[in-house]
């Protein structure tokens, strides 16, 4: 009996590491932060709070006004492959070279919206 | 009927224009980058831009002024001659194999041999005398050897001008495969060094100001955390970065990027063993 518990705690112990090594949960704000995820941060500088304060601005600061337009669809196109808006972008393509998976782009365009 | 006629005319000397810039000469090339670099920073010259991201920001110059001379620059130096002037039997040593002793030979590397058909860098060059006297070669990734060693030899030819010459069909043939590769977009990150460092150089990625292709090539090995760090290792760094394989250490696509950057910065001094974070 107390065999099988062990055998069920370290099971559930490997299915809860398994689950956080995908970072299923990871927030669109960590996944924009992160330098091993889309470490947009590097480039776009976002409004105080929403991030860390860098000197980023190999792209445009982000935030409500410089969103205003971009709507789910657009920026998903974007997020997918900045490259068939602007071929001389040096944005990365983060759905077309799998740096983000779908539900990953969808949380960071959550994020997104959310700037104030 | 004149204005199309002048959009066809436009047309055609655009279209005939655009591969001709492609194919340009590596002077021709040079003159295009530097042009392009003074267009994005009109205050700065050749020699600002050496200073790699300290040209775009103060801040960093200041911290670069305050590690001058770089923390284990001169151990690095040290160490280097020390591998420099060891004999390895008959007397011969490393730098029995160059004029001079090694002196003011730095700023002419890389350099295309038609003998072996290959360009050759300061670190094939150091290896091709090694190999010709039985010696183990330096591994051209290894900070403590091949980077100690360049730190020494390149250390001997301070405020030298870099002078890499592309002379003929063959040299100019490797010019053009260095500035291919550096125009290539690579890895996941789908990056091409020209994008980030021709289109962006002076913006900030993070917080360090991305350097110029102008001037890179003068002042390493930089020292990082005391230890040497050559080119070729910033390199692969850069193509880690970019989430691309980095081309193997002391690989031609590196001696063929070596190249490109070291020609684009010829006629600056050498100012080695600099400090980076």
């Amino acid at each position: 009996m107390r065999r099988s518990l062990r055998i069920l705690a370290a099971a559930a112990a490997l299915a809860s590491a398994a689950a956080w090594a995908q970072s299923p949960s990871a927030s669109g704000r960590d996944i924009f932060l992160r330098a091993d995820k889309g470490n947009c941060i590097a480039c776009h500088q976002v409004p105080e709070g929403a991030g860390p304060a860098v000197r980023a601005n190999m792209g445009p600061r982000l935030d409500a006004a410089r969103l205003k337009g971009w709507d789910r669809a657009r920026l998903r196109a974007l997020l997918d492959d900045p490259m068939r808006a602007n071929p001389d972008t040096v944005m990365p393509p983060y759905g077309r070279h799998r740096l983000l998976d779908a539900g990953e782009i969808e949380r960071v365009i959550d994020y997104l919206h959310a700037l104030p | 009927m004149r204005f199309p006629d002048r959009l066809r005319f436009a047309a055609a000397a655009l279209a005939l224009a655009l591969p001709l810039a492609a194919s340009a000469g590596a002077e021709d090339v040079r003159n295009q980058v530097i042009a392009q670099q003074k267009e994005r920073h009109p205050s700065l010259a050749p020699s600002d831009l050496a200073a790699g991201s300290a040209a775009f920001d103060p801040e960093r110059q200041a911290e670069a002024e305050r590690n001058r001379p770089a923390p284990g620059a001169a151990e690095a130096i040290e160490a280097g001659k020390r591998i420099w002037t060891r004999k390895f039997g008959k007397g011969k040593s490393l730098a029995g194999c160059f004029p001079n002793g090694g002196r003011r030979i730095a700023t002419a590397y890389p350099q295309y041999d038609p003998r072996v058909k290959r360009l050759v860098t300061l670190e094939t060059a150091i290896n091709q005398c090694l190999k010709t006297h039985g010696q183990p070669l330096l591994e051209a990734a290894d900070p403590q050897t091949m980077g100690a060693v360049l730190a020494y030899v390149r250390s001997l030819a301070v405020a030298q001008k870099i002078s890499v010459r592309a002379g003929s069909a063959a040299a100019e043939q490797r010019f053009e495969e260095g500035r291919r590769l550096y125009y290539t977009r690579m890895g996941q990150q789908n990056y091409s060094c020209a994008s980030c460092h021709l289109g962006h150089s002076g913006n900030f990625f993070g917080n360090a100001a991305v350097p110029s292709p102008v001037g890179t090539a003068t002042q390493w090995p930089w020292l990082r955390e005391g230890r040497p760090v050559t080119l070729q290792m910033r390199i692969r760094e850069c193509l880690d970065r970019m989430g691309a394989a980095p081309f193997p250490a002391g690989s031609d696509e590196l001696a063929h990027l070596d190249y490109f950057l070291t020609y684009l910065s010829n006629g600056l001094a050498i100012r080695p063993n600099a400090w980076r974070p």
